[in-house]
């Protein structure tokens, strides 16, 4: 079997200071916590972990934007920490979605520049940019400068800046998430495309069905640990056993902790939206638990408005390991707003 | 594979691009005219008017010189150390600001996504701050003699031209200093401003060294720009070198930009490396 990415316990200890010259305290986030995989050649490979999960730290160590505190990693064949020239002539990618490209230039300028830093000769450059103004249908914009782009538009220039060396692998760090729906669909398309065409791709997104929709394989991370690997199909049949339950309404704080306390109700994951509870259980068997389920809510003074058995998705496969949702925001340090001044 | 290729041609071309760039980008924002021109005259003006003020006319003001720095052409001693400190100030932050520029607009971690060497890039982006440093001496000088009303061209022009490109290299060096010292401390501005003054406090823009105590002396001997100022003027005006010839004189700035951008280059990529090990480059 041929690895395009093998790790081997990646350990990733961010040290920060208090602000301004002189240290002040010192805080230690461990963003990694010994992470262990492999990505086939060839495959899809998604990492769905909500934010804060260590996500976008375990991209930059494999994009040689990091050191790892500990542990190796390797990218097509290539050391992450000795050959980081190597790993990144071999690697194409999206990270910091549509920040990264020069304002005063135009979107073929920019192209053209990072072709120029990733040593593509000229005559190959040009043609390259030619290919991709026609695959992603850069043509109405691609001559204006980028200060006059929408985010959409600066977010598939990005893209394109991915694929300007033709790499065979693409690591591309959330890469729909300034997209509107309709513009995140056809990235995904391009996605599938690019990987018949042979690329190996590492896609990391917090949003299940995207990676449901896309990945061969999925790695679901948290709190810097790997909790499971598998096709979304394994990972899915991981909880078939058991039942998901789906109830929206106004449910109060004792009818959930009343729930929490029932032997049958194994994970528990509450969401707020619009002034209602969504709730996903995950139960032993739905089908017995249920009616005491209603029970319990009812008795607790709750206003059901849905409620129904469902079939699992990856969602619940997150909430039975951690026990709580892919949404729910797990940062231990929040990164400020980027500057949008220039 | 991917379509990189790693060569010698390439990487020529890949510093060549960075230059290019940087001009394109320069030509976008308006305004940037005026600070390269228009600025060194300025304060050129400032002391000149200053000095023609306090000494009761241009005549006593001419004489009063002569004594204190052996010419009696203030309008040039000044134009010239004018200009020479802002070609100091702007080659100095032409490194580091880019390199905070880059960070804001957060495109520093695209460029260290690229197998680009940073000495390339470095060495494109010092291209360009050194031609637009070249540029904007001639530029300024040559306007602000026509505005003065005196004649431009005087002197050793050839000796002058070698201590300003001498006198440029040492100034990128510490230009990566305070690249270095910009990815290591976010909020590095006032403190580098502080550095300015103080080097242009030294370097003598104004006045010879010679009016400071004895240790001050020494002190700004320390600072290339010192030499760079000091040379230049000497040449054009027909003053004395610090060493007595200028061989010796430019000797001492060759020296310094072989060690200068040594030290900035080992610093900078120290740092980085510490930065790699800690949070990444990127803005935080
Ligand atoms: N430069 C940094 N300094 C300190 N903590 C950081 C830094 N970058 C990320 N973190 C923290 O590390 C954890 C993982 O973050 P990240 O890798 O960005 O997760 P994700 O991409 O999955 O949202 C979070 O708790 C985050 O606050
Ligand atoms: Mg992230």
């Amino acid at each position: 079997m041929e690895y395009v990415i093998r790790t081997e316990n990646l350990e990733k200890i961010y040290i920060s200071k208090g602000k301004g010259l002189f240290r002040r305290k010192k805080r230690e986030v461990h963003a990694l916590k010994g992470i262990d995989f492999q990505v086939k050649k060839g495959e899809i490979f998604g990492l769905l972990g909500p934010n804060g999960a260590g996500k976008t730290t375990l991209i930059k160590i494999l994009t040689t934007l990091l050191l790892p505190t500990s542990g190796r990693a390797r990218v097509n064949g290539y050391d992450v920490i000795k050959e980081e020239r190597k790993v990144r002539a071999s690697i194409g990618c999206m990270l910091m979605g549509e920040r990264g490209l020069y304002w005063k230039l135009t979107g073929r300028e920019n192209l053209e520049y990072f072709g120029a830093l990733y040593y593509v000769p000229k005559k190959r450059r040009r043609e390259r940019i030619e290919y991709l103004i026609e695959l992603l249908d850069l043509g109405d914009f691609i001559d204006r400068t980028v200060e006059t782009y929408s985010s959409g538009q600066k977010m598939i220039v990005s893209f394109a800046k991915a694929l300007i060396n033709d790499a065979p692998t693409l690591f591309l760090d959330e890469p729909t998430i300034a997209m509107d729906v309709h513009a995140a669909r056809k990235l995904r398309e391009i996605v599938k495309d690019l990987n018949k065409q042979g690329k190996t791709i590492i896609y990391t997104t917090h949003l299940m069905h995207e990676a449901d929709e896309l990945c061969d394989r999925i790695a679901i991370i948290d709190k810097g640990e790997i909790k499971a690997i598998g096709t979304p199909a394994e990972l899915k049949a991981s909880i078939r056993q058991e039942g998901i339950v789906r109830i929206e309404g106004i449910i109060p704080q004792k009818a959930l902790e009343a729930l929490r306390s029932m032997g049958s109700v194994e994970k528990l994951a509450v969401e707020e939206k619009g002034g209602k509870e969504h709730l996903r259980i995950i139960t032993a068997n739905s089908r017995s638990a249920l009616p005491e389920i209603i029970r319990v809510l009812v008795e607790n003074e709750s206003t059901l408005e849905y409620i129904s058995p469902e079939e699992p998705t990856l969602e619940d496969v997150f909430v039975k390991l951690t026990g709580r949702t892919l949404s729910e925001d797990t940062r231990e340090i929040n990164e400020p707003e980027p500057d949008k001044s220039r | 594979m991917s379509l990189s290729r790693i060569n010698p041609v390439n990487s020529l071309l890949l510093t060549l691009h960075v230059t290019k760039v940087r001009f394109r980008i320069l030509s976008r924002y308006k305004g940037w005219f005026a600070f390269d021109f228009i600025f060194p005259i300025v304060f050129a003006a400032l002391p000149i008017l200053i000095g023609v003020s306090v000494a009761g006319g241009p005549g006593n003001a001419a004489r009063a010189f002569k004594t204190n720095t052996g010419t009696s052409n203030y309008v040039i001693y000044l134009l010239i150390g004018s200009i020479v400190m802002m070609t100091v100030e702007t080659s100095m932050w032409l490194v580091g600001y880019w390199l905070r520029w880059e960070r804001e607009v957060g495109t520093i971690e695209s460029i260290y996504l690229t197998p680009a060497r940073r000495i390339q890039i470095l060495t494109g982006v010092s291209l360009y701050s050194g031609m637009r440093s070249i540029f904007t001496f001639v530029g300024s000088y040559t306007f602000g003699c026509l505005l003065f009303g005196i004649n431009p061209f005087q002197g050793e022009m050839l000796i002058a031209m070698l201590f300003l490109i001498a006198g440029l290299m040492p100034m990128w060096g510490i230009g990566f200093l305070y690249g270095a010292f910009i990815l290591k401390v976010r909020e590095a501005g006032s403190l580098i401003n502080i550095l300015g003054w103080g080097m242009a406090f030294l370097m003598g823009a104004y006045y010879p060294i010679t009016v400071f105590p004895v240790t001050i002396q020494y002190l700004a001997l320390a600072f290339p720009p010192t030499w760079m100022t000091n040379g230049i003027r000497s040449s054009l005006l027909h003053l004395s070198y610090f060493l007595g010839a200028w061989h010796w004189d430019l000797g001492v700035l060759v020296l310094y930009s072989i060690v200068m951008p040594l030290i900035g280059i080992w610093v900078f990529t120290a740092v980085e490396h510490r930065i790699k090990r800690n949070e990444g480059v990127g803005k935080f």
